[in-house]
């Protein structure tokens, strides 16, 4: 290497480089950061919620058990499906895209960094407060769902259902702001020759559930902050039927959000699948235009099916057929991508690695699941099985199966990028294995128990039910399951340490993230990647001879900005640098919405203390780029 | 990695942000309006199914809210869109005090508006927490008139900005995108009116 490219990457490093130690921790805006934090700080709510489940099942494991009472296990439940999907599943795949996003597409920065940065924030204070609720004795105890009139004042007098509906807002500000920073950087800052049909699949999948987040979460952020935090603060009467408000109406705007919410955490999980399967089957993915329509297909349709989830509540016969119908459709889109992952496979020469049992994992369970999903589409089995075991044997198959297993397997995959080392392919191994046993012996036998017509969020059962021995298979199932997840984030942390150093592209993958070196420099390429294919490392010639982006100067954090469909590059944009204004701005976001399940006060405190910081965080530098 | 490979791109002579988009605050903008229509677009629809829930709407007892104070506001909305054009023109045209004068009408004419929409608060008829009706217009209105403040308080921060702060190209397109603000949190606004203010009385 020359010495002017070195002294040209010494350049890039301190231009896009963090401030060190305390300073650099609250004033970062490096995608990479972010992403990392947004995926590890999701990774300890699995286990806050993955904790209050294994404390669920022990109270389940033998009838007429009194280690919780009916109150604490309303709270916990409630935790724990708020958790997982809220502070969990949706933070984890937005913090993957964070961070994959900028170096899939080749740039150097996310287009909005201190909004994302921003973000973090308020999801991380967001999920503090929802366990400081649950600490105090002010767990949520409506479901995760919370459904009025259940949550409003006259049946929930505790705060519990106040924090949940405040830590919507939070999480909701913090996911919208992702959403729209990924949207416009997947638009505008491809790299030069990657038109939309040569966009890698993640980064699909990514685009197309910001949209879903953009109007889904809207929905839901609309319906909890205006709507219930509103009946519960200043009573007004949206859900309150003797004043004329309607308690279905909260169903519907809940599952208009919640139905798409699933899609949101699983098409996310799509992409990584196509990445994977497409690496380890040695072979371009089968059907990449097949998978781009139906995952477009997958979010546009996935608002229209939300009544499925009200089959009990009493409708026209006519909207129950409708949505049924929509219910069914919606598998055909998900139908066509599993076929084009086994063309993949089936034409490729597999290499059975740790990332790629967990697709294999991801196949049964989600099969599974898919299939107890069109039986509780159609109204007569769903009226017989609804809010029994059956229904929670069939999300957990689909959210776990269809997201955490492909989670689980990306983050092996993606570990060398993160950390520059390989993790421990034998542990990875045991943990596979430990977590398909587990989560076969844990949710199978629910369809069992649902089927013999076992309550679900029901804090105990009596002996003569005879429901006991499966009870206590899936007690031993779910620890046997937890034991696979910890073995993970053991693997994760000391490969950290211990693993074999990775190099740029263990994996001989195809996507530009691997163009570069593990763990990528702060400014991500040494020189921004010009693309010619779909799978630009997989094209003839060496990294020599590729082509690359001139002319951007080293000292100042520039990117390009590439026209939306072709990505022609059309100007020079500046990216805002580190700042400590955007804690600042959350900290007063926080104080003020906390503020706001006591008092309207705070809507007027916390505009108070966040406007200043946002002013000071926009505020152009002399000289400089705002 | 070489510098001559025949399909390099050389950045160096591309223009840097321009207006629209050409700029990444447009496209915040863009979907910062996005979501704030949804959110008024929820609110629409929780309006439309309580009142088909309804046996009259407004239920009977309650009061209509004037159609004076609601055309009042409406109409100043809309005439504001004036100084916010002519404000947007200055922007297009570099024009720093063009935009620091228009700046100045368009907060004192933002200002009528707020003082206009507390009036229309002032006098609904009804209060939120009496029935179900009265929440629904009462968030609608109250969603609406947190984007005028949002407006107001960005059209003041620019002027600062442009009064004493150090300005480039880039500011005068942000100028520009609070314009295009402007313009949708107005014209937003007209369906909303003919919901509250018109269509109870054509269905009454």
């Amino acid at each position: 290497m020359t010495g002017l490219a070195t002294a040209e990457r010494d350049a890039l490093a301190r231009t896009w480089g963090t401030p060190r130690g305390i300073a650099g921790f609250f004033t970062t805006v490096d995608h990479k950061r972010i992403g990392l934090r947004f995926i590890g700080t999701a990774l300890c709510f699995l286990a806050l919620g993955g904790a209050l489940a294994l404390m669920m099942r022990t109270q389940l494991a033998r009838p007429d058990n009194h280690l919780l009472s009916p109150q604490l296990y309303n709270q916990f439940f409630t935790t724990h499906g708020t958790t997982m999907m809220f502070l969990f599943a949706v933070p984890v795949m937005m913090g993957l895209g964070i961070y994959l996003v900028p170096l899939m597409i080749g740039t150097r920065n996310v287009v909005f960094p201190r909004l994302v940065a921003y973000a973090y924030w308020v999801y991380l204070f967001g999920g503090i407060f929802l366990y400081s609720g649950l600490l105090l004795g002010n767990g949520p105890p409506a479901g995760w769902f919370s459904y009025t009139p259940l949550s409003e004042t006259p049946f929930d007098p505790t705060k519990g259902s106040d924090i949940w509906a405040q830590m919507i807002t939070f999480t909701e500000i913090a996911m919208l702001g992702v959403a729209v920073t990924l949207i416009i950087t997947i638009l505008k800052q491809r790299a030069p020759g990657m038109s939309l049909n040569r966009m890698p699949l993640f980064v699909w999948s990514i685009l197309v559930t910001s949209f879903m987040v953009v109007f889904a979460m809207t929905t839901i952020a609309v319906a909890s902050t205006l709507f219930l935090a509103a009946d519960r603060l200043i009573n007004t009467r949206f859900f309150v039927q003797q004043s004329g408000g309607d308690p279905v109406l909260w169903q519907h705007l809940f599952w208009m959000f919640g139905h798409p919410e699933v899609y949101i955490i699983f098409l996310p999980a799509t992409g990584i699948i196509s990445h994977l399967v497409a690496t380890f089957s040695r072979r371009p993915v089968f059907g990449y235009t097949a998978i781009v329509f139906s995952t477009i297909a997958t979010g546009i349709i996935s608002f229209g099916v939300w009544v499925h989830h009200m089959f009990a509540v009493g409708m026209p016969e006519l909207g129950l057929s409708f949505f049924t119908a929509s219910s069914l459709i919606v598998t055909i889109p998900t139908a066509i991508q599993l076929f084009c992952w086994i063309a993949t496979l089936w034409s490729g020469r597999p290499q059975w690695r740790v990332p790629l049992l967990f697709i294999l994992g991801f196949f049964f369970i989600l099969v599974r699941g898919g299939l107890t999903g069109v039986m509780l589409a159609s109204v007569p089995v769903d009226l017989q099985l609804h809010d029994t075991f059956f229904v929670v044997g069939h999300l957990h198959d689909v959210l776990i199966g269809g997201a955490v297993f492909p989670l689980l397997g990306g983050l092996i995959y993606w570990y060398p990028k993160f950390s520059g080392r390989m993790a421990s392919e034998t542990a990875g191994k045991w943990a596979f294995a430990l977590i398909f046993i587990g989560q076969n012996l844990t949710f199978f036998p629910m369809h069992i128990l649902g089927l013999h017509g076992m309550p679900r969020r029901t804090y105990t059962y009596l002996a003569s039910t005879g429901w006991g021995g499966l009870n206590f298979l899936e007690t031993i199932g779910a620890y046997i399951l937890a034991a696979g997840v910890l073995v993970t984030v053991a693997n994760l942390i000391l490969s950290a340490f211990y693993g074999r150093s990775a190099g740029n592209d263990p994996w001989a993958a195809d996507t530009l993230e691997w163009a570069t070196t593990s763990p990528p420099p702060p400014g991500n390429f040494a020189a921004l990647p010009v693309v010619e294919s779909r799978d630009p490392l997989w094209d003839p010639g060496g990294s020599e001879e590729r082509p690359i982006v001139v002319g951007l100067p080293p000292d100042r954090r520039e990117v390009l900005f590439t026209s939306a469909l072709d990505a022609i590059p059309v100007r020079r944009i500046p990216l805002p640098g580190p700042t400590i204004w955007t804690f600042f701005c959350a900290v007063g976001t926080a104080i003020g919405l906390v503020m706001l399940i006591f008092t309207p006060w705070g809507l007027v405190v916390g505009t108070a203390l966040a406007i200043p910081p946002l002013i000071i965080w926009a505020w152009p530098k002399a000289g400089g780029s705002a | 990695m070489i510098r001559s490979h025949p399909k390099s791109v050389d950045a160096s002579q591309l223009p840097g942000e321009g207006f629209g988009v050409a700029s990444p605050t447009w496209w915040g903008t863009l979907g910062f309006m996005v979501i704030e229509g949804s959110t008024l677009a929820v609110c629409a629809v929780a309006y439309v199914y309580l009142s088909r829930r309804s046996p009259s709407w407004p239920p009977s007892g309650t009061p209509l809210p004037n159609l004076a104070v609601g055309t009042l506001f409406i109409g100043a909305s809309l005439l504001s869109l004036i100084p916010a054009w002519l404000l947007g023109q200055a922007a297009k045209n570099l024009d720093r005090a063009a935009v620091i004068l228009w700046s100045i009408v368009g907060l004192v004419v933002e200002a009528v508006i707020v003082a206009i929409r507390a009036y229309e608060l002032h006098a609904l008829p009804f209060r939120w927490d009496g029935t179900a009706y009265g929440s629904a217009v009462w968030i609608t209105l109250g969603s609406h008139t947190t984007l005028l403040a949002f407006d107001f308080g960005e059209t003041l921060v620019l002027l600062a900005l442009f009064l004493w702060g150090p300005i480039q190209k880039k500011h005068f397109a942000d100028v520009a995108d609070a314009v295009m603000y402007w313009f949708f949190v107005s014209l937003v606004w007209v369906p909303f009116f003919y919901m509250i203010y018109v269509s109870p009385r054509l269905f009454r």
